[in-house]
C-alpha cells in the first residue's frame, strides 16, 4: 500500500508565539481509516486545516495524494473531500440543490451533477428527502447530507471532522456504517477526528493521539490497547483470607497485582490463558471466590494514560462563540 | 472561474428568492425616505407669499436644480442611501458564511479565490440594484412624488441606472472585501457605521452643493455619491440633455467608472489577503 498522506515535522505557530502543532510526523496508507484523537485544543483541527490548505504550514512539510500541500494547494483541493464539523449545507435550499451547487463548484455540470447527486443521496438514504429544504432535516439527516456533499468529485481522501458530533447513539452507528461502506466499497481513505473513543475503536485502522501539539502515541487500536498492559482481573475473596499478593504474582503471565482489603486487581496480557491458573490455585487453597470479573483494556484507558485526561471529562468541543452553539443546536435538532 | 462565480452568485440569489420577505426592510426604508422625508419639505413655501411667479420659479430652480418637487430632487439621493447602507450591511451574510463554516467549505474546494470574492460582489450588487429600481418606481407612484419631464425616455432611465450601477459596483467591491476581512459581525457593524454617515453627509444627497459652505463643498465635489446624484438628477429633472449637460453627465460617468475600477483593484487585493490560509 502506498502512503497517501505524509507529514514530517509539521508545525504551526500562530502569531509567532502560540505553538498549536509541534513537529508532528505521521503517515496514512491508501485505503486506511485514520483516527486523530485528542483533547480540546490539542491541535487536531489545526492539523486538519494544514492538510486541507486552510492554514499555512509554519515548519515541516506535508503531502496529500502525492501533492505537496504548500506548493500545490490547488491539486490537493482537487483530490480531497472535506466534511467540516460545522453543518454548512444551506438551510434554504433542498438537499438536491445543495448537492448540485457543490458539484458545480467542483466543475461537474449538468446531467452528471444530477446523476451523481441522486446516487449519493440514495447511498445515505436521503432520496425521499432530496427535494425538501434542508431546514426541515433532522440533525442526523444533515450530517448524512454533509457526508455525501464531500464526495461528489470522487476524492481520494475524505477528511471528517467529528462526523457524529451531537448525534444520538442510533444515528451515530448508522453513520459508522456509511463511513465503513465508503471505505470498504470505494476504497476511500478516511482521515477523521472524533471525540467518541468507541467510534475510533470500531472504525479506525490506525489511530494517533495528539495532546499539546505533539503525537503521544500511534498505532492500530489493538496495539494501543496493548500498551495499557493488557486485561485486568478483579477478584473479591471472602473476608479474613491471608494476603495472596505474592501468590498471584507467582502465576505465569501476571504483570502487576494491587490489593485493597480482600479485593485484588490483577493486570495480565491475556486473561484467557492465566485465568484458569488463578482459579485453580484458589480452589487448591480452598478459598472462596465471592466475585470475579475481567475487563479488556479500552481506548479510554489509553487516552487517560497518555493525556492524563479522560475523554469523558472532555465531552463535546467547547466554544465560547454563540454561532458555535447555534451549529450544535442545528446538529442535535430534530 | 466564471462558472464558479455564477454558481455561487446564483446560490445566494436563490436563497434570497426563496425568502422574498428579505427585501421588505430595504423597501420600507426607501418608502419612508421618499414618502415622509421627501414630503416634509415643500420648497414652494420658502418663497414669500406675493412673490411674482417668475421670481419664485427662478428661486426654486436655483435651489433644487429646477426640480418641480423636493421628492424629484431627493429620489436619486435616496437611491444612493439605499446603495450605501444595503451594500455596507449586506456584508453581514458573508461574515455569517465565515462563522458558520460555509466559507471554509468553499476554501477547501478547487475554486479560484477571486470567484468567491466576485460572487460576493455580484450578489450584493444584484440585490441592491433591484431595491434601487423599486425605490425609483415607488417615488414615481407617490402623488406629488417624482415628476419626470415629458422628454424622459428609456435611454434616460438606463443613464440613471448606469450612474447608480457604477457607484454600486465600486461600493460592493469595497464593502465585500471588508466583510471578508473582518471576523465578527460586531466589528463589521462598527466600521460600517463609522463610514456610511460621513459618506452620505459629505454629498449632495439631501441638499444641492450650491448651499454648502465652501470647505464642505470642496470635499463633497470629490465624493462619488455626489457624481452619481448629479448624473441622475440631470436626467430626472431635464430629460433630453443639452450638449453642456451631456458633457457633465459623461464626465460623471467617467469619474464613477474610475471609482469602480480603483475600488475593484483595492478590493481584489484586500480579498486575496483575507482569503489566504490563516
Amino acid at each position: 500500500m502506498s502512503r497517501i498522506i505524509e507529514a514530517e515535522g509539521l508545525t504551526k505557530v500562530y502569531n509567532g508565539k502560540v505553538k498549536a502543532v509541534d513537529h508532528i510526523s505521521f503517515s496514512v496508507d491508501e485505503g486506511e481509516v485514520f483516527g486523530f484523537l485528542g483533547p480540546n485544543g490539542a491541535g487536531k483541527t489545526t492539523t486538519i486545516k494544514m492538510l486541507n490548505t486552510l492554514a499555512r504550514i509554519t515548519e515541516g512539510r506535508a503531502s496529500v495524494a502525492g501533492h505537496d500541500v504548500s506548493r500545490s494547494p490547488g491539486a490537493v483541493r482537487d483530490s480531497i473531500g472535506v466534511v467540516p464539523q460545522e453543518l454548512t449545507a444551506d438551510d434554504e435550499l433542498s438537499g438536491l440543490e445543495n448537492m448540485i451547487l457543490m458539484a458545480r463548484l467542483h466543475h461537474i455540470d449538468g446531467g452528471a451533477a444530477r446523476r451523481k447527486s441522486s446516487e449519493l443521496l440514495s447511498l445515505v438514504e436521503l432520496d425521499d428527502a432530496a427535494r425538501r429544504k434542508v431546514r426541515t432535516y433532522s440533525g442526523g439527516m444533515r450530517r448524512r447530507l454533509q457526508l455525501v456533499m464531500g464526495l461528489l468529485h470522487e476524492p481520494k481522501v475524505l477528511f471528517l471532522d467529528e462526523p457524529t458530533l451531537g448525534l444520538d447513539v442510533q444515528t451515530r452507528s448508522k453513520m459508522w456504517e456509511y463511513i465503513k461502506g465508503l471505505n470498504k466499497d470505494r476504497g476511500l481513505t478516511v482521515f477523521m477526528t472524533t471525540h467518541y473513543l468507541e467510534e475510533a475503536d470500531s472504525l479506525c485502522d490506525q489511530i494517533a493521539i495528539i495532546d499539546h501539539g505533539t503525537i503521544k502515541i500511534s498505532g492500530s487500536p489493538a496495539q494501543l490497547k496493548e500498551t495499557v498492559g493488557g486485561d485486568i482481573v478483579t477478584l473479591t475473596l471472602s473476608d479474613g483470607a491471608e494476603d495472596l499478593t505474592n501468590f498471584f504474582e507467582g502465576i505465569e503471565g501476571v504483570k502487576e497485582v494491587t490489593r485493597t482489603d480482600s479485593v485484588y486487581r490483577i493486570k495480565l496480557p491475556k486473561t484467557e490463558k492465566a485465568l484458569p491458573a488463578i482459579v485453580e490455585g484458589l480452589v487448591r487453597k480452598q478459598l472462596q471466590i465471592k466475585e470475579i470479573s475481567f475487563t479488556k483494556p479500552t481506548l479510554d484507558q489509553v487516552f487517560l494514560e497518555v493525556t492524563g485526561k479522560s475523554m469523558r471529562d472532555e465531552e463535546a468541543p467547547q466554544s465560547d462563540s454563540g454561532w458555535e452553539n447555534i451549529r450544535m443546536q442545528r446538529a442535535s435538532g430534530n | 472561474m466564471i462558472g464558479e462565480t455564477l454558481a455561487l452568485t446564483s446560490r445566494a440569489l436563490r436563497k434570497w428568492v426563496h425568502n422574498p420577505a428579505a427585501v421588505l426592510p430595504g423597501f420600507f426604508i426607501a418608502l419612508f425616505y421618499v414618502a415622509l422625508l421627501g414630503s416634509s419639505f415643500n420648497p414652494t413655501k420658502v418663497v414669500p407669499p406675493g412673490t411674482p411667479p417668475q421670481i419664485a420659479n427662478s428661486i426654486l430652480s436655483q435651489t433644487f436644480g429646477g426640480a418641480p418637487t423636493y421628492i424629484t430632487f431627493l429620489t436619486p439621493g435616496v437611491i444612493c442611501i439605499i446603495l450605501v447602507f444595503n451594500m455596507a450591511f449586506g456584508g453581514i451574510d458573508l461574515v455569517l458564511d465565515r462563522q458558520l463554516g460555509y466559507l471554509g467549505t468553499l476554501l477547501t474546494a478547487p475554486i479560484p479565490r477571486s470567484a468567491i470574492y466576485l460572487s460576493g460582489v455580484f450578489q450584493n450588487l444584484a440585490k441592491v440594484m433591484l431595491l434601487a429600481v423599486l425605490t425609483f418606481l415607488v417615488a414615481l407612484a407617490i402623488p406629488n412624488g417624482l415628476q419626470l419631464p415629458g422628454t424622459f425616455n428609456v435611454l434616460d432611465f438606463f443613464g440613471v441606472f448606469l450612474a447608480f450601477g457604477l457607484l454600486g459596483l465600486g461600493l460592493s467591491y469595497i464593502f465585500t472585501a471588508l466583510a471578508l476581512s473582518v471576523r465578527s459581525i460586531d466589528s463589521l457593524v462598527a466600521i460600517v457605521n463609522f463610514l456610511t454617515l460621513p459618506m452620505t453627509f459629505t454629498s449632495n444627497t439631501f441638499f444641492p452643493l450650491d448651499v454648502f459652505p465652501d470647505w464642505l463643498k470642496s470635499i463633497a465635489e470629490l465624493n462619488p455619491i455626489t457624481k452619481a446624484n448629479e448624473a441622475a438628477r440631470l436626467l430626472v429633472i431635464n430629460g433630453g440633455l443639452s450638449s453642456a449637460q451631456t458633457t457633465t453627465f459623461l464626465w460623471d460617468i467617467v469619474y464613477l467608472a474610475a471609482f469602480a475600477v480603483a475600488l475593484g483593484i483595492l478590493g481584489h487585493l484586500a480579498a486575496r489577503r483575507a482569503l489566504r490560509p490563516e
